[in-house]
């Protein structure tokens, strides 16, 4: 069985009695372990479709299943202990917490699963370790690059090893070179763990990343492939992480 | 949650101190403003008690026409009998005129009350030497009130026949003409003036001499206390003498004292000797109106020090809803990630209350700090004489004005505390209602 599957999901919104289909009536499924890219031009709906599978939005139509739970009506409550444990998240201007600590950044996710502070502090210095930040734990964000932030950022998506690891243009805010490391560093984590990336961009050349290609135009699937991703090999993927 | 909490007040070191100050300043307000409002209270109470007895009530019978109610002793009988009454005694005031206390060429000045003596101890009199007299005791037992004994005139010198009770340079005390307890007295009734009668002196036995404590009325200081019942005789017997005719009125006492069981029942009992047709007096008609006074004052001061309460607590809360717009964002991530609404509401509580209790703290410490210069300035100031009568009486009862009592304290702690939660309360739930995906689309 597929872990995410959505059917028939159809999102409007209205603005000013106008009414705007952000999507409409998009079905597929991802299956465990896929690195899938959802790729589209600003205004296709890719962003909604992201939010609408993480649960920060609700579809107007349609239903989502995840691991076999229909969470399509789930209250806001739900949805937050259900991230808790299935979903972690990269985002395109890093959103760590200003006031805390690189390794405290980390530790956030597992803070919210109620775990002891010892424990939480021996997993988020791993973590970090592991996206090469070792020598920046106690660093604030204001005090590291922007790569370095992402790396962060990717650290505390994987810590509490969620199933699915959702990536919004995760590369928007960094340039090319910096982009590399950083989707080196996420695919060879999710491989590394057998986690579902999910990667929403605009960009064809992060696309080169996945397995699989879901192009979104006007709010529908107008393209799904399979692609043969540019980093083949497992054993040159372990390279990538400490 | 907690650290993060103190994390973000860190963050913001000015910000979190000027609303910290907000309520040190609110707290210190009203723990000072109320300090002073049981302070003053305290030293009204104190002042009040040396001022009298709070459960005596005085009884005159001022009435002029002949047929008034007689406070006589049959009166007296069933007033004894009424509810809340412990003991009662007429105060009959001895003419000076009508007789003579002598030991030897020494002669007495002062005055002569004649009361029921074996009550003395109920009312709560007190001897410095000797004692109370007991029921029974001989009629001709007399108490010296403290410094009865410098009322005794040399009757062989024309001037500087008196010794002053006033301590000299060293705060020694002159050595009186006689020593009550080991002297011998006696009493005679006067004859008239160029009389040749000869009246047989009677011997008086001193027992005791009283404390000045505790304001008693009648004020055991220049005063000789003796069994009303042979004070009458002497009288009687003087006006047989003098050819003094009694008028109807002087059937009974001018005056007696009635000692309650306790202040609240003062009032009740002093509007049924009303109701029998005579003039009452009490410290209850004194401290009521006062009581009154005092709780106003305190309600003033109060308010005051919750004016600036309530203004810093306007201040915890636009602290806080600033503190939300500037972490717009870093809510909705919070959601993003996991986090329940719940822990969301609690940190931000957590803040507010912290903001409230280190206030408070901080206040607390401050307010003592305050009391005690108040207090220092109050008793440099009454030393010098500034103030009324009425506050130099406080300030001997009781050198402080402004008193913290630990209710005070904690009461003050918790409720810089409560403030700083509920302040924390409206921007807390704004801070749930945030919605995670716009949140963290704000740049």
């Amino acid at each position: 069985m597929s872990l995410i599957c959505l059917k028939d999901i159809r999102k409007v919104y209205h603005v000013d009695k106008e009414k705007i289909v952000a999507l409409g009536r998009i079905s597929f499924s991802i299956e465990q372990g896929e690195i899938c890219c959802v790729l589209g031009t600003s205004g296709s709906g890719k962003s909604t479709l992201l939010n609408i599978m993480a649960g920060l939005e609700k579809p107007s139509k349609g239903s989502i299943t995840i691991d076999g739970m229909n969470v399509t009506d789930y209250s806001e409550k739900q949805w937050a202990l259900f991230r808790q444990k299935y979903i972690g998240f990269v985002f395109q201007s890093y959103n760590l917490l200003p006031t805390l600590t690189a390794v405290e950044n980390v530790a956030v996710p597992l803070m919210f699963k109620g775990i002891k502070k010892k424990e939480r502090t021996k997993s988020a210095v791993h973590m970090l370790k592991m996206v090469r930040l070792g020598n920046r734990l106690m660093h604030k964000p204001t005090q590291m690059s922007g790569g370095q932030q992402q790396r962060v950022g990717i650290a505390r998506a994987f810590v509490a090893r969620p199933r699915i690891v959702f990536a919004d243009e995760p590369t928007g805010n960094l340039d090319s070179k910096t982009s590399r490391e950083v989707m080196e560093l996420m695919v060879a984590m999710a491989k590394k763990y057998k986690e579902t990336l999910i990667i929403v961009t605009h960009d064809t050349e992060i696309a080169k990343y996945a397995d699989r290609i879901i192009t979104i135009h006007d709010g529908s699937v107008q393209n799904d492939e399979r692609n043969e991703s540019i980093l083949k090999s497992p054993e040159n993927l372990e390279e990538k992480i400490v | 949650m907690l650290s993060m909490a103190f994390g973000n007040l860190f963050k913001r070191k000015v910000r979190t101190l000027l609303t910290v100050t907000g309520v040190v300043v609110g707290t210190c307000a009203i723990v000072v403003m109320m300090s002073l409002g049981i302070g003053i209270k305290q030293s009204m109470e104190d002042m009040m008690k040396n001022m009298g007895d709070l459960t005596v009530i005085t009884i005159r019978n001022n009435s002029q026409s002949p047929d008034a109610v007689a406070l006589d002793d049959k009166m007296l009988k069933k007033m004894k009998k009424m509810e809340h009454v412990v003991t009662l005694t007429p105060v009959f005031n001895m003419d000076s005129s009508a007789i003579s206390i002598q030991s030897k060429k020494y002669k007495y000045q002062g005055m002569i009350y004649g009361v029921y003596l074996d009550t003395l101890k109920d009312f709560g009199y007190k001897t410095v030497n000797g004692e109370l007299p007991a029921a029974g005791a001989d009629k001709t037992t007399v108490l010296f009130g403290k410094d009865a004994e410098y009322d005794f005139m040399d009757s062989h010198k024309s001037s500087n026949n008196t010794i002053y009770p006033q301590p000299d340079k060293n705060g020694k005390m002159p050595e009186p003409y006689v020593h009550p307890m080991k002297d011998k007295f006696q009493v005679t009734v006067n004859p008239p003036e160029n009389s040749t009668a000869i009246v047989k002196p009677v011997k008086l036995r001193c027992i005791g001499t009283l404390s000045e404590e505790g304001g008693k009325d009648p004020y055991p200081s220049h005063s000789i206390f003796m069994d009303v019942n042979f004070a009458k005789e002497l009288q009687e017997k003087y006006n047989k003498l003098n050819n003094v005719k009694k008028t109807a009125k002087k059937a009974g006492y001018e005056s007696a004292s009635v000692k309650v069981d306790s202040v609240a029942n003062v009032p009740k009992v002093e509007e049924t000797i009303k109701d029998l047709g005579f003039t009452t007096y009490s410290m209850e008609s004194i401290r009521k109106p006062m009581e009154e006074q005092m709780r106003t004052i305190q309600m003033i001061l109060g308010g005051l020090g919750g004016i600036s309460l309530f203004v810093a607590a306007l201040g915890i809360t636009n602290t806080m809803i600033m503190s939300i717009y500037e972490r717009t964002r870093e809510i909705g991530i919070m959601k993003v990630l996991g986090c329940i609404v719940r822990n969301i509401r609690t940190m931000f509580l957590i803040e507010s209350g912290a903001i409230g209790f280190m206030g408070g703290v901080i206040g607390l410490v401050q307010s003592y700090a305050i009391s005690l210069f108040i207090n220092m300035v109050y008793a440099t100031n009454s030393d010098h004489g500034g103030g009324g009568m009425m506050m130099d009486a406080a300030a001997g009862a009781a050198a402080k004005i402004s008193i913290i009592p630990l209710w005070l304290a904690l009461g003050a702690l918790l409720f810089s505390t409560m403030i700083g939660l509920l302040s924390g309360f409206y921007p807390a739930n704004r801070a749930v209602k945030i919605s995670a995906l716009t949140a963290i689309k704000q740049e």
